[in-house]
């Protein structure tokens, strides 16, 4: 692929360790779940109707998973163009909430080499105000070199 | 409880037009403002064709593009309204952009029953969905994994 974009980040300056730049989203709204079920196709109601939510016995409405994979996105997007990415996975590991306050954090685990293209994988994780854990995963992406 | 001579078994291939609004849609519910996703022009002077796939945006295609996925799960014996959803997974092979016309077949690769601490039975599931654009060029693969308590 060819692309005059001005790279976000250069292999030259990432370094096994570094953290991402961490992302914490405006709480979780009720309209925001309405929203992204609409968008997105996911209309199971035990996103948007509390009724569901009482009788599945998850104590009123939770967010779509992958919503909080959204969010995790927007801070890797944040950090390497999206056509950069090569892979993204994630683990959905406990129910968001209305009211959630949501952190996106990551951390680069390596950097290699695959036919002259430098890439870096890392480890991803979302969690609330209480630090409990919703999504924990793992990234690669192409980093363009500063001189290529 | 899902029917295990099922795993390996393809469901019909469907297709899906890659669309801006969808993506501008998509980042909106996020709440990702990156002018790329919203907008031609800003994606352009960000120096792309135009507005890229967003890091989920392969869930649109899942969801809008496969109109079957209840039904090609109810035919492996699985009931979509007990659905949790274990991981997901994306391999995004070649670069995807509005108009682009995608070609999805799901394949269930895996499946297991456990038995919960509850006296009840979990169905772990795992599909993979292999996308080819216009040109039958190899795109995207997403991987799925849901869990159905029985």
């Amino acid at each position: 692929m060819t692309t005059q974009m001005q790279a976000k980040v250069y292999a030259e300056d990432v370094n096994i360790g570094d953290d991402i730049p961490a992302l914490t989203t405006a709480p979780v709204t009720h309209l925001q779940l309405v929203r992204y079920a609409g968008a997105s196709g996911d209309f199971n109601p035990l996103h948007t109707d509390p009724k569901i939510g009482e009788r599945m016995g998850t104590g009123g409405i939770i967010a779509h998973g992958m919503l909080i994979m959204g969010f995790v996105g927007q801070m890797l997007s944040d950090y390497v163009e999206p056509q950069a990415l090569r892979k993204f996975g994630v683990r959905f590991k406990g129910m968001t909430r209305l009211n959630d306050v949501i952190t996106c954090s990551g951390k680069i685990t390596e950097k290699y080499e695959v036919d002259g293209e430098v890439r870096i994988a890392g480890t991803l994780q979302a969690a609330d105000q209480n630090g409990d854990v919703k999504v924990s995963g793992t990234f690669v992406a192409a980093v363009p070199r500063r001189n290529a | 409880m899902f029917d295990k001579s099922k795993i390996g078994q393809s469901f019909a291939p469907f297709t899906y037009e890659v669309q801006r609004n969808k993506i501008h849609e998509l980042t909106t519910a996020i709440g990702d403002p990156n002018p790329i996703y919203h907008s031609r022009e800003a994606a352009q002077e960000a120096g792309l064709p135009d507005v890229p796939i967003s890091p989920t945006s392969p869930t649109l295609f899942n969801f809008w593009g496969n109109r079957q996925r209840g039904s090609s799960l109810a035919e492996v014996g699985i009931d979509v309204s007990r659905i949790l959803h274990g991981e997901e997974e994306y391999e995004y092979i070649a670069p995807i952009y509005p108009n682009d016309v995608l070609t999805g077949t799901t394949t269930l690769v895996d499946g297991k029953t456990r038995q919960g601490s509850g006296g009840y039975t979990m169905d772990i599931l795992t599909m993979e969905t292999r996308y080819l654009n216009q040109h039958n060029q190899h795109v995207l693969n997403t991987r799925a994994t849901v869990v159905v308590r029985n």
